[in-house]
């Protein structure tokens, strides 16, 4: 049990998104008292599970803005970073594609900010260098960013909790703060599973950020929702995308337009769409949206009109723009509270937050190290082993590994070949996560064909062995129950 | 990157179902000297396990009876050959050369079989294959998925459900559910007809009261933990969905029996040739697919309704396995069988010339009434069979003999 | 379960040839039937209308576990109304392993003749 009721934390984190895993884990160099709190029953539950899953190179935003800003110095930082935490990743390159001349000035318009930006490498190319670098990519021209990535932005959020928290931090999931005061320098924070208080609050709390922020007697932040659908293709649908490919950006769109992204597994996933909602609960997807994704994708990729689909999912991206306002640009906030010293706030955080995460963690440090001393921790190990995988090991190893447990040897999950063993490893994650998709996020079991058709009744088997009572399985947490007890006895 | 050595057998079977029962016993029948029967379940039997119902044994015993006791009854034959058996075992690849690589808790390793016969079954098709839009949340099940929660693990899935497709899974399950009191409040179908069973829709809906609403669908699943409810509206002749008939059923439990799918992952990766008609594998009159030596039979090759086919094929299939791993060789196959209209699609779909005596398997494309079925030439449009149906439907799976020898390609169609 | 419907369509089961039957109450309250094209087809049709038969299964919990189950079935059909009774009865049952498969687990489950079993071996 993480989180002890009455200590005094130098710093606590309120959000276990990304951002917010990688401010937890910057900290944790130092020799600071920190605890994580995270409203949901694992991390990574918002949008830092729901978006492209792109390490961006930062021409999006003008030259000069935190997001640009950020997102440079973030890019930087977050090869030597995934490597370091062992989490799979892969430089790709990018194509912003021009189906017509007349759009051409639009890339060079891109170009140029992202030269302002410091972004490397950019160039803009013709049809047969854009049919060498992506054979299946259509266009006039192209922006051709070859510093761009992939990266599984989950997995990135999970490692960079568990490299905090083997180098002392504390998580406590299922612990929305609920009610703030401050007195002699402390903040309280009550959430269901206690009280704690800090002498400083990173307030990282994504779509909640501004409410969290309103509890500290904070009010100068608004989020807006705006939900972004998404759809997934089969890994065996026959097209092998190398990397990125975007549309230009319409100048109206909130978002970067709809584009087509390869995962590591290979995936292709269509999205996101950018719709304003009302609720920052809605994460529905829509009839529209869906045939829209595929005629968008279509134009850039017309073999993606064709194909089969084993996933759709949705991310809210927490913008500060009003939808009923003029501005269509909104930068981060990543600033100190003038109203609540102590108090960092960190709003605002859509795309390109996930690049710019080890960049915003450093200067969250900073911001720190203004008020609190920081003394460098001599025993920070900045790795994290990286997990194991046994469908992507070899027949040594993989003969080996069932020799040296059995549990190696027991397939859960058909569609990608994952094993009891990853599953139980999933489950005694130090944080406690211990639903379907916080097995299905560490393991991939679910994320096949099947969508869990297979797996499912094993997983549940395997969850009432770790001790798991079966009213308590839940698809994430909360009352996403899967069952109300037997059905005799 | 190879283990320390590989094990050698004639015959490897990958499932351990009605199809691949009844193909070990098959391949072991016909003098295969090292038969393997390979299980990834704990224990054999497949999706029989499963099936408490009966309806199963007409054709292999003469009587019906429930899924597990025609799982034992083929697997105490197996007890009693010598069959290896390996269950919780799983074939992670199969390569053209007809090595397995093969996961236990026992040990991983690779055999190589002289001849594998392919009875791993099926797959259901799923919420996002379909692509109903709205919420994520937990509640929705696949018919199969919650038949085994049910019946093998005594749970309870739910109070209040509604099922989108009435194929046998989906009926079975609405009689399933309200045996343990949990309502049913409806079951719709996308088509005009339902897709399973007349018998199963009297004893499994009419008896309970349940509705069964066709021409409909699931337009939206709304819930933001737990299924709340579903909407469903009418569709058109388009399948589409019209607007304004749409209404909201509140449930907490969705189930999905909307399509079972081959599940040929293995096939694939052992470069074997599939066809999009039946998602199973081309093969010829042999039941041997497009790679040397390798055999199909049961849901994997194409999905039945009748488990006792699938059973068929397996002792058909494991014959031909066994007379491969002999040394047998078959001539070249090179008539092509076709599906013509109103026919989905007809299997084999290879024939080694000058072949008599071959019987087709088929599916038509809609019920269809006073039917005749004909397999004609398509060079000479000589007919070679035909037969007639009162009446036939898409969920029917039904054979037509060619007692003749043939030489050029055929097609199988129907008319009325 | 559902009102007896005036006019009833079914498909008689009896042979492959499935017939299609209509089944009607004529002014006198006589049960009519057409489509038949042998005799069988006749009480078939009026026992199905009239008394209709079925068969169940449903599994059971062994003694001392809520997860293990052994499926059961009844070995003859029994009448239509018996089965919710029958429902609660074996709803009773906790079998002990081991359990052999056509072991009997109620014989002659309330007077119907038919016997409820189990239908897989549990060692």
């Amino acid at each position: 049990m993480d989180g002890t009721q009455g200590s005094i934390y130098d710093v606590v984190v309120i959000g276990g998104g990304v951002v917010g895993c990688a401010v937890l884990r910057e900290l944790s160099r130092y020799d600071l008292k920190l605890l994580l709190l995270e409203r949901e029953a694992d991390l990574a539950e918002g949008i830092s599970k729901g978006n492209s899953g792109v390490i961006h190179a930062g021409f999006n935003a003008p030259a000069g803005s935190l997001k640009a800003r950020t997102n440079v110095a973030g890019l930087a930082l977050m090869y030597p970073l995934a490597e370091e935490l062992g989490v799979p990743h892969r430089k790709t390159g990018k194509l912003v594609v021009a189906l017509a001349d007349e759009d051409r000035p639009r890339l060079e318009e891109l170009k140029a900010e992202g030269d302002r930006s410091g972004v490397p490498g950019l160039e803009i190319v013709g049809e047969s260098e854009i049919r060498r670098l992506e054979p299946l990519a259509r266009g006039r021209w192209a922006l051709h960013s070859p510093h761009t990535g992939i990266i599984s932005p989950y997995e990135l959020t999970i490692a960079l909790a568990e490299c905090a928290w083997q180098n002392g931090a504390e998580v406590r999931l299922e612990a929305p703060v609920e009610a703030i005061a401050y007195g002699a320098g402390l903040f309280r924070l009550e959430t269901p599973r206690g009280v704690f208080s800090a002498r400083r609050v990173v307030n990282s709390a994504g779509l909640f950020s501004d409410e969290v922020a309103r509890l500290a007697g904070i009010d100068d932040y608004r989020i807006f929702p705006y939900r972004g659908e998404y759809l997934i293709t089969d890994k065996d649908c026959g097209l092998r995308l190398g990397m990125p490919v975007y549309p230009v950006p319409s100048r109206d769109d909130p978002g970067l337009g709809i584009h087509i992204t390869p995962t590591l597994e290979g995936n292709i996933i269509l999205g996101p769409s950018a719709e304003p909602v009302e609720d920052k609960r809605d994460a529905a997807s829509t009839r529209e949206v869906m045939a829209r994704l595929k005629a968008e994708a279509a134009r850039l990729m017309p073999e993606l009109g064709r194909t089969s689909f084993i996933h759709s999912y949705t991310g809210l991206r927490p913008k500060l723009i009003d939808p009923r306002g003029k501005d269509k640009f909104g930068d981060f906030v990543i600033e100190e509270s003038a109203v609540r010293p102590g108090w960092i706030n960190l709003a605002g955080i859509e795309s390109p937050g996930l690049t710019a995460a080890p960049a915003i963690a450093g200067m969250v440090a900073e911001m720190i190290g203004a008020g609190l001393d920081l003394r460098k921790r001599p025993d920070f190990v900045p790795e994290r082993p990286r997990r194991v995988r046994f469908a992507a090991a070899g027949d040594a190893e993989r003969a080996a590994r069932v020799v040296q447990d059995a549990d190696w040897g027991e397939m859960v999950c058909r569609c990608e070949h994952v094993t009891r063993a990853e599953v139980a490893a999933a489950l005694r994650n130090p944080f406690g996560a211990r639903t379907m998709d916080a097995v299905k996020r560490r393991t991939r079991c679910g994320m096949g064909r099947c969508q869990g058709g297979f797996c499912t009744p094993r997983i549940v088997e395997i969850l009432q062995d770790e001790g798991v009572p079966v009213d308590r399985i839940t698809k994430r947490g909360g009352g996403s129950r899967l069952f109300y007890g037997r059905l005799k006895g | 990157m190879m283990a320390e050595r590989i094990e050698t057998c004639d015959v490897a079977v990958i499932g351990g179902g009605p199809a691949g029962l009844a193909a070990a016993l098959g391949a072991r029948r016909a003098g295969a000297g090292s038969v393997v029967l390979i299980e990834r379940d704990r224990t054999l039997g497949g999706i029989l396990n499963q099936c408490i119902h009966d309806g199963f044994g007409l054709f292999l015993y003469k009587e019906t009876i429930s899924g597990p006791e025609y799982a034992e009854r083929l697997i105490e034959d197996v007890a009693r050959e010598s069959i290896k058996v390996e269950a919780g075992a799983m074939v992670l690849d199969l390569a053209p050369d007809r090595l397995l690589r093969v996961n236990a808790r026992q040990g991983y390793r690779l055999i190589r079989a002289g001849a594998v016969v392919l009875a791993m079954g099926c797959r259901e098709r799923t919420r996002e294959m379909i692509e109903i839009p709205g919420t994520r949340p937990a509640g929705i099940f696949t018919a199969g998925s919650a038949q085994n929660l049910v019946n093998l693990q005594n749970l309870r899935i739910g109070h209040e459900a509604v099922i989108l497709g009435s194929g046998d899974i989906g009926l079975i399950m609405a009689r399933r559910l309200a045996f343990e009191g949990v309502a049913v409040k409806g079951v719709f179908e996308i088509l005009p007809w339902a897709s399973g069973l007349e018998r199963n829709v009297r004893q499994c809906l009419m008896d309970f009261a349940i509705p069964l609403e066709l021409g409909s669908t699931v337009v939206e699943i709304r819930g933001r933990d737990r299924v709340e409810s579903v909407v469903v509206a009418k569709v058109d002749g388009a399948l589409a969905p019209v607007a304004g008939t749409e209404r909201a059923i509140p449930c907490d439990t969705l189930l999905l029996s909307v399509g079972l799918i081959p599940e040929n992952e293995l096939s694939k990766r052992a470069g074997i040739e599939l066809s999009p008609l039946t998602g199973g594998a081309v093969v010829d009159e042999t039941l041997m697919t497009s790679v040397e030596g390798v055999f199909s039979c049961g849901n994997v090759l194409h999905i039945h309704d009748v488990a006792d086919r699938a059973s068929f094929e397996g002792f058909a299939a494991g014959k031909r396995a066994a007379r491969f791993a002999a040394g047998e060789r078959a001539a070249a196959r090179t008539v092509r069988v076709s599906a013509g209209s109103n026919v989905r699609y007809a299997l084999p779909q290879l024939l080694t010339a000058g072949k008599a005596g071959v019987e087709w398997s088929f599916r038509v494309t809609r019920p269809m009434r006073s039917v005749s079925i004909e397999i004609k030439g398509r060079t000479s449009g000589r007919i070679y069979a035909r037969k007639k149906f009162p009446r036939l439907l898409p969920s029917e799976l039904q054979k037509l003999k060619v007692s003749e020898a043939i030489e050029e390609d055929i097609e199988v169609a129907g008319h009325e | 379960m559902s009102e007896r419907p005036v006019v009833d369509r079914l498909t008689c089961v009896l042979c492959p040839v499935g017939c299609e039957l209509e089944v009607g109450k004529d002014a006198a309250g006589e049960i009519q039937v057409q489509g038949n094209q042998c005799d069988k087809g006749l009480p078939f049709a009026v026992e199905e209308v009239l008394h209709p038969k079925r068969n169940l299964a449903t599994s059971v919990p062994l003694g001392g576990t809520a997860a293990r189950m052994v499926s059961v079935r009844l070995t003859r059909t029994v009448p239509r109304e018996m089965l919710f009774p029958i429902l609660k009865e074996i709803a009773k049952l906790r079998p002990e392993a081991p359990v052999r498969r056509g072991q009997v687990l109620i014989p002659d489950v309330l007077g119907t003749g038919a016997d409820v079993i189990a239908t897989r071996s549990v060692a």
